[in-house]
């Protein structure tokens, strides 16, 4: 989700009025029950064990798998980007350096997990692998595909 | 007879499809259920076509391969018809390989761009209603005990799981301690038979002398 704020500037709002359109207001009714939701990841700043439900966990792939779905042309063009380096190497610059922004705001970089993320020089594959991921699901069967991955990680 | 087609495009990739609908169970007559050719233009490589063997090979072949890559695994796919490898993440090698003998296989090398664009085709593809579907993704939805754990809403279980962890770890520190007893006991044992042994050892070596 991280990686599509990255691309979308106004994600929080936008992961709101998605969750409204596709009729999961009553599992994420405000920005702050997806803000709690997603703070049960361990290398975030304000890190606290929810313990997530099922419902809970299907309602945030939903979005984003939506939100790739939406965001489908730059993801392309940032995949593109970074296969044509040499030609055209901003878009792909752009996203790892907001990524990297993102982290330091919102993670906690004493982690060695964090240190990798935003070690400039070795996270290309990782961030590669998250967008690559997202766009390989935007589609209607998308859903099935990044739950069962998410499943199994 | 006119042939039906179908077209679907995703930037760089296009995908066509030919074929009729089945008279016999009174389909539309824009519908396609027969599918007689099909054709998978990519964007500087050559124009890739086949029968209806061929289309479900490849598109079994990409799905795999993606799922693959989605679950981080290596990506590796070989078959009959198709093998896909990646290279460092960034161009993957898909080698197809003809049915006829005199026909050499032809290499393409593909970036993570196009990729996508292929199965974003193919769920296109997959996802309309004017054509039979052909190969559809094989997804494994049994969660591995990983990092997520959810609350498990069953309560008999959550009543249960307690009692039942105490009494096996109860049963674990009795057979430990049992195990330990045991272990001292046999020591004194050896204590002994040891001195026993070496008194014997004292008399044969006074025997001898």
């Amino acid at each position: 989700m991280l990686t599509l704020e990255t691309i979308d500037l106004n994600g929080a709002q936008s992961f709101l009025n998605l969750s409204n359109n596709l009729n999961l207001n009553k599992i994420l009714p405000n920005k702050v029950t997806i803000w709690k939701l997603r703070n049960n990841n361990p290398m975030r700043k304000s890190y606290v064990n929810n313990k997530i439900t099922i419902e809970a966990f299907d309602a945030l792939t939903k979005l984003a798998v939506e939100m790739s779905k939406t965001l489908y042309p730059y993801i392309r063009e940032i995949l593109q980007s970074r296969d044509d380096i040499d030609k055209n190497p901003d878009p792909w610059n752009d996203f790892k350096n907001r990524f990297i922004e993102l982290i330091y705001e919102r993670f906690n970089i004493n982690s060695m997990r964090v240190k990798k993320l935003i070690d400039s020089n070795g996270n290309d594959e990782i961030l590669l692998k998250n967008i690559l991921a997202l766009a390989l699901c935007s589609s209607d069967e998308g859903y099935q595909k990044l739950r069962s991955s998410l499943l199994n990680f | 007879m006119l042939l039906n087609k179908l077209i679907f495009n995703q930037s760089s990739v296009r995908l066509e499809i030919f074929g009729l609908p089945d008279y016999a169970n009174n389909e539309n007559k824009n519908q396609i259920s027969i599918i007689s050719q099909w054709k998978l233009m990519i964007i500087d490589t050559p124009l890739i076509e086949g029968n209806i063997e061929h289309l479900s090979s490849i598109m079994g072949a990409f799905y795999s391969y993606s799922n693959f890559l989605i679950n981080n695994d290596n990506g590796f796919y070989e078959s009959k018809f198709i093998d896909i490898k990646t290279e460092n993440y960034f161009t993957h090698k898909v080698l197809l390989k003809s049915s006829k003998s005199d026909i050499k296989p032809l290499k393409i090398n593909i970036g993570n761009a196009v990729l996508s664009d292929i199965i974003n085709c193919f769920d296109q593809f997959n996802a309309s209603i004017k054509v039979r579907k052909v190969n559809s993704v094989v997804l494994n939805n049994s969660p591995k005990k990983g990092l997520l754990k959810f609350i498990n809403k069953d309560k008999t279980l959550s009543y249960l799981l307690p009692p039942l962890l105490s009494l096996c770890s109860l049963f674990l520190i009795s057979s430990t301690l049992i195990y330990l007893y045991n272990i001292s006991e046999d020591k004194e044992k050896k204590a002994l038979i040891n001195t026993k042994n070496t008194l014997h050892s004292i008399k044969s070596i006074v025997t001898i002398l």
